[in-house]
């Protein structure tokens, strides 16, 4: 036999027990949904914006020195996605305020995407109810100045009509991904978004969540009725998840961590 | 110690009077009266000697009671702000003892001590010595004695009972709180010694099982004589109608034997729910043989003929979808300071919920007693139950693990027979430790599937949950804390998750307290915080306006909870929500967000027919755009209904009538005859209205039939478009900049309107509705209660308004800025008057007028540049107020300085 029928049969035996996947194949960048762009010396939280909640992008210039440098940040509310030059480096929240960055020196784009998890309930923090980004942001202790702080409307409207190029192998920068997928399954009830990172999904053109690689519930539910045997659209905008073979899955039971 | 009305040689009489029935029965002896007692507020006896010395307590208490009802404590000298004020406050050991001579015949018994409840370590004392410990919060202490009675004998009883922490366990849990029931000290309901054969009943559970109409009977019979024992339980089941009988064989020679039986009913017995609240009473007399020796015993439980399970989006009760209409309650009882534990309170919370339209109470972070159970399952209401747990209870804590390990199984012991309990939720809003809340919710559904389970409202997921009580999911908010001027929106999309979603704590919306609830507070706690707030409004000047401030902050809040109520009823796909709250909460920084006080009587803001109009088991809905047109437009909306009702409509008219401000009718038709189900949201058709026949300004009100027993009503408002606003003549300047042309007017004697624009007023944001929950809390801007409209001055002839703000006022206050005006003199009384924060009672303002100089000003702090177009009822409120100053009753008397004019007036930018 040859091996292409071996993997055949071998996949066929296991599609009732593996969950099916989802490729991702293609890609629209994220300046489509821009907001009104903010010019400012310094970090601006979303309220001054006129943000209740939501995604933001910080961006800024930099001068790098070369070899280990740290970046610090005095508030995080709630969670930062920091990139250099398209790389991630890492996330920062509150408990966690600073990076290290290990990178040749010059000069360098620095974009920190930002998104708030909750709000306060109560508390004695509950007077300090800013979020997204403020205080001082330093490099080796010396202050950043100079922001672009662009809101995303991530949630705005149906990202599926966006301008999407196929994906090629190189990592994704926050951005759409979209991937096309039959569900023969009538079974399948979930969305399996665990191993990706901070985002929202759609499937179809209706919104269907939020999801956050932190949280125990790694699934979302499908509306009933919403999946089609055959041609459904799958887009995803993830915050940190940069691996361009990235993969969804359906499910026929809910996903918990 | 004060107020001590019993001498202890009362107590030195035999307290066994009472004839002591035959051997082999259980034995009751009520434990109520006085006792001796004494505090221990440095907690040293517990480490000193005097139990050995079988030392007499040289005070006294009746009990059951609470060291409150005897002023015991320390006497507090303050006035709280942020809760009531408690007049005794006693938090350490305190002890109570009674002689108590044991009969005779009660050899070979099992004796107990028996507290219904109590907060929250007890522990007793034989004589000198402790015998046992116990610290339930939720469930009756049972303590056993056996072993270190004598009968025949008198023995001295101590009881220390602790109201201290127990556990590191969150201090706002409702359980034992000091901001509604207090952490109090004493012992409450049911307390008795009760003797029982060696060969008893443990425990006698029912599992009723719909499908074929019987009852899983569910037996442990506990085995203290040593020796094998066999006999019989006889299983009976009584009541509306049903009289079946069982006879189980029991058989056993260990301390305990399980044993279980199914007792079919028979066809004609009825299902519980809330439309048919039938109880069941589960009687198990147990007949056994042991060493030549007879025993019986006997229990009884009540139980309905129900199952629960999990739906798509709802819970299910007997396979049928139900709709939670429910309210938050906290253990507020501020007239006892403790939960009732008789029936006669709780009949009166259960039918005030069902007066009120609702079927559901959550009891945050407690538990409450049994008779909350037996009067639910009465009145038909379906109960979510939790433990004390909040916040970061679930953080390890190796000993409050243990607690809380304990206290789940006691409570699905105790009360899990009870139909009214559907739904059990670890506690509120909890952090920490999360495979420590699945490790708890797995273990509670494994032990008990007669209830729905939830790992914790509003925060993580876990893979056990059946239900999800919260204030967002995965999919976005569900959560309604406030109305809109429209009401076409629902949360549908946000609801549809894994598993049903409950809306969390809806509602919230802050009346200003009224003052003249003070003199209810006559039990433990006291409103010193209505003192201190009512002190503050007399010293700025507004004490005369107390009531109006009440009664038109309360006004919005039940213009809100219409439009919080019907949006998640319009949510087909939600499982329901839970107000917070019908009733006031008193702490926290005091919530007065109830249409009842925190004794659950009326406010008299609405009556519950007319709340049982959006919240009831059939509400008739209908989907608009917005709230105030212009004449000509036509209004267009889609009819619904709500059925959750006991059956389907069947075939039902749908009329629908435009109303005038009198009642006629100024248009009207049908959507004809259509055939309405059960148990979801039901679209009735779409009808159109031009208004092109409507004259403005009117306030007009549609209403909508659903038969004949079914219909609701909203206000709109139609108003002329004013194309021509804010025209200057010789007479009257309308100016948005206080500046020299203005000061010209005035000097002359002449009228100005100044609408500055918000942002150059310095003040308040504006808004529409009243604060969050309440202002000592959440103290965030702009900590207003709504709005007094001085309805009555001629400002207002052109405008349709009541005292109190709704939804025609929407875009008139959310495009407006918040003057202060306490500086200025006392008689000024702004016509638009905002309710400041009742910490605050500061005299504040969106539109007022006053004599300035020879001239007449009159300030209106609203937008008039901003989209004016789509703003009706602003360009209304314009025309108005120009007629108004062109007319000779505009007449201000309050003189007022340039100088304030200026004091809020921003800098305008260079030109």
């Amino acid at each position: 036999m040859r091996p292409t029928i071996l993997f055949a049969l071998f996949a066929l035996l296991f599609s009732g027990a593996r969950a099916q996947e989802i490729l991702l194949t293609d890609y629209a960048p994220l300046d489509a949904v821009y907001g009104e762009e903010w010019e400012s010396d310094e970090l601006l939280p979303m309220n001054d914006l006129g943000m209740e909640s939501g995604y933001l992008l910080y961006e800024s210039r930099v001068e790098l020195p070369g070899g280990r440098t740290e970046l610090t940040l005095e508030h995080v509310r709630d969670y930062a996605a920091v990139y250099l030059d398209g790389r991630l480096l890492g996330s920062l929240t509150d408990a966690r305020k600073s990076l290290e960055i290990d990178a040749p020196g010059g000069c360098r784009v620095l974009r920190l995407y930002v998104e708030n998890i909750g709000r306060i309930t109560y508390g004695p923090e509950i007077l300090d109810n800013s979020k997204g980004l403020f205080g001082r942001a330093c490099l080796n202790g010396e202050e950043i100045a100079g922001w672009r702080i662009v809101p995303l409307g991530i949630q705005d409207g149906d990202p599926a009509g966006l301008d999407y190029r196929p994906l090629d192998g190189t990592p994704c920068e926050p951005g759409f991904r979209l991937g096309r997928f039959d569900a023969p399954d009538p079974a399948v009830r979930y969305l399996d978004v665990s191993g990706w990172g901070m985002g929202e999904v759609w499937i179809n053109g209706c919104y269907l969540g939020s999801y956050w690689t932190a949280e125990r519930q790694q699934s979302i539910r499908i509306p009933d009725g919403l999946l089609r045997p055959e041609a459904n659209t799958l887009v995803v905008f993830d915050l940190e998840n940069g691996d361009p073979a990235a993969r969804m899955h359906l499910s026929t039971e809910p996903v918990f961590n | 110690m004060k107020n001590r009305i019993f001498r202890n040689w009362l107590l030195g009489l035999g307290l066994l009077a009472a004839g002591v029935p035959a051997a082999a029965q259980t034995c009751e002896v009520d434990l109520s009266g006085v006792w001796r007692f004494q505090t221990d507020v440095m907690d040293f006896r517990r480490g000193s000697l005097s139990p050995r010395y079988n030392h007499m307590l040289p005070d006294s208490i009746v009990l059951p009671g609470i060291t409150d009802d005897y002023g015991i404590g320390y006497e507090s000298p303050y006035r709280h702000v942020d809760r009531l004020t408690r007049l005794y406050e006693y938090m350490a050991p305190a002890w109570y003892q009674r002689d108590i001579e044991f009969p005779a015949e009660w050899a070979g018994k099992r004796i107990f001590l028996y507290f219904e409840r109590t907060h929250w370590l007890s522990s007793v004392w034989v004589d000198t010595k402790e015998v046992s410990r116990i610290d339930y919060i939720s469930v009756p202490h049972n303590h056993e004695l056996t072993d270190f009675i004598t009968p025949g004998k008198k023995h001295r009883i101590t009881v220390c009972i602790d109201n201290r922490y127990r556990y590191d366990t969150h201090k706002w849990n409702h359980a034992h709180t000091e901001f509604t029931q207090i952490n109090w000290n004493g012992i409450l309901g049911e307390m008795k010694l009760v003797a029982v054969d060696p060969v008893c009943i443990e425990e006698l559970q029912p599992y009723p099982r719909v499908a074929d109409r019987s009852v899983e009977v569910r037996l442990t019979v506990g085995n203290r004589t040593g020796r094998p024992f066999e006999g019989k339980a006889l299983v009976s089941v009584s009541g509306n109608g049903v009289e079946v009988e069982r006879e189980l064989p029991v058989r056993g020679d260990g301390a305990e034997l399980r044993i279980s039986g199914r007792l079919p009913l028979g066809d004609g017995a009825r299902l519980w729910d809330e439309f048919s609240p039938v109880v069941y009473t589960l009687r198990c007399r147990l007949l056994t043989q042991a060493g030549g020796s007879s025993y019986e015993h006997e229990k009884t439980v009540d139980f309905g003929l129900r199952e629960v399970a999990q739906g798509r989006n709802h819970v299910l009760l007997n396979g049928r979808p139900i709709h939670l209409r429910g309210t938050v309650e906290n253990a507020v009882f501020p007239k006892t300071g403790h939960a009732p534990v008789g029936d006669a309170e709780w009949e009166r919370i259960m039918s005030i919920v069902k007066e009120y339209g609702l079927n559901h109470i959550r009891f945050h972070s407690w538990c409450p007693p049994r008779a909350a159970f037996r009067a639910a399952d009465r009145h038909g209401v379906y109960l979510e139950v939790e433990m004390p747990m909040w916040g970061k209870d679930a953080e390890p804590d190796s000993a409050r693990y243990d607690f809380f390990r304990r206290e789940m199984r006691a409570i699905l012991r105790e009360y899990g027979n009870h139909p009214s309990f559907i739904l059990y939720c670890n506690g509120n809003e909890i952090t920490g430790n999360y495979d420590f809340i699945e490790e708890l919710t797995a273990t509670a559904r494994a032990l008990d599937d007669r209830h729905l389970y939830s790992g914790s409202t509003a925060r993580t997921r876990i893979p056990s949950d059946q239900f999800y009580v919260s204030q967002q999911t995965n999919k976005g908010p569900v959560k309604v804390y406030e109305g809109r001027p429209t009401t076409d929106w629902d949360r549908n999309r946000e609801s549809d998750v894994d598993v049903p979603v409950i809306s969390h704590e809806s509602g919230q919306r802050c009346i200003y307290p009224d003052f003249r609830e003070i003199e209810k507070f006559t039990g433990p706690v006291r409103a010193r915080n209505f003192e201190l707030w009512r002190e503050m409004l007399e010293r700025n000047g507004m004490l005369d306006q107390a009531y109006d401030f009440f009664r038109a902050s309360g006004t919005l809040t039940v213009v809100e909870y219409k439009a919080v109520i019907e949006a998640l009823l319009r949510s087909s796909r939600s499982a329901g929500f839970q107000l917070l709250s019908l009733n006031d909460f008193p702490g926290q920084g005091y919530a007065p967000v109830g249409i009842l006080d925190p004794f659950w009587d009326s406010k008299g803001l609405v009556t519950p027919e007319q709340w049982r109009a959006f919240c009831a088991p059939t509400v008739a809905l209908l989907r608009y755009a917005k709230s105030s047109w212009y004449e000509g437009e036509t209004f267009t909306a889609r009819a619904e209904v709500y059925n959750f009702g006991a059956s389907e409509l069947g075939k039902v008219r749908i009329r629908w009538s435009l109303l005038d401000s009198s009642g006629a009718s100024v248009a009207r038709g049908s959507l004809g005859t259509r055939s309405v189900g059960k148990d979801g949201v039901f679209p009735l058709g779409e009808f159109s209205v031009p208004l092109d026949r409507i004259r403005g300004p009117q306030r007009l009100t549609l209403r909508l039939e659903v038969g004949d027993a079914v219909s609701n009503s909203w206000n709109i408002w139609v108003f002329p478009r004013n194309d021509s606003l804010l025209q200057s003549d010789d007479r009257v300047l309308y100016t948005r900049e206080f500046d020299s042309e203005a000061e010209r007017f005035l000097a002359a004697g002449k009228t100005v309107v100044l609408t500055p624009a918000p942002s150059r007023v310095a003040g308040r944001p504006s808004t529409f509705h009243n604060h969050f929950w309440n202002p000592i809390m959440f103290a965030w801007s702009p900590m207003t209660i709504g709005c007094l409209i001085h309805d009555q001055e001629p400002v207002f002839d052109d405008f349709p308004t009541s005292y109190h703000t709704d939804w025609q006022w929407w875009d008139i206050l959310e495009n407006a800025r918040v003057i202060d005006l306490q500086e200025t003199p006392r008689e000024l009384r702004p016509f638009i008057q905002v309710i400041d924060s009742f910490d605050s009672n500061r005299k504040l303002g969106i539109g007022f007028e006053a004599r300035v100089g020879k001239g007449k000003l009159l300030v209106l702090a609203v937008d008039t540049g901003r989209r004016l177009d789509e703003r009706p009822a602003t360009r209304q409120l314009l025309a108005s107020i120009d007629r108004y100053v062109h007319s000779d009753r505009f007449d201000p008397q309050v003189p007022l300085d340039e100088t304030f004019i200026r004091s809020f007036l921003r800098q305008s930018p260079k030109k």
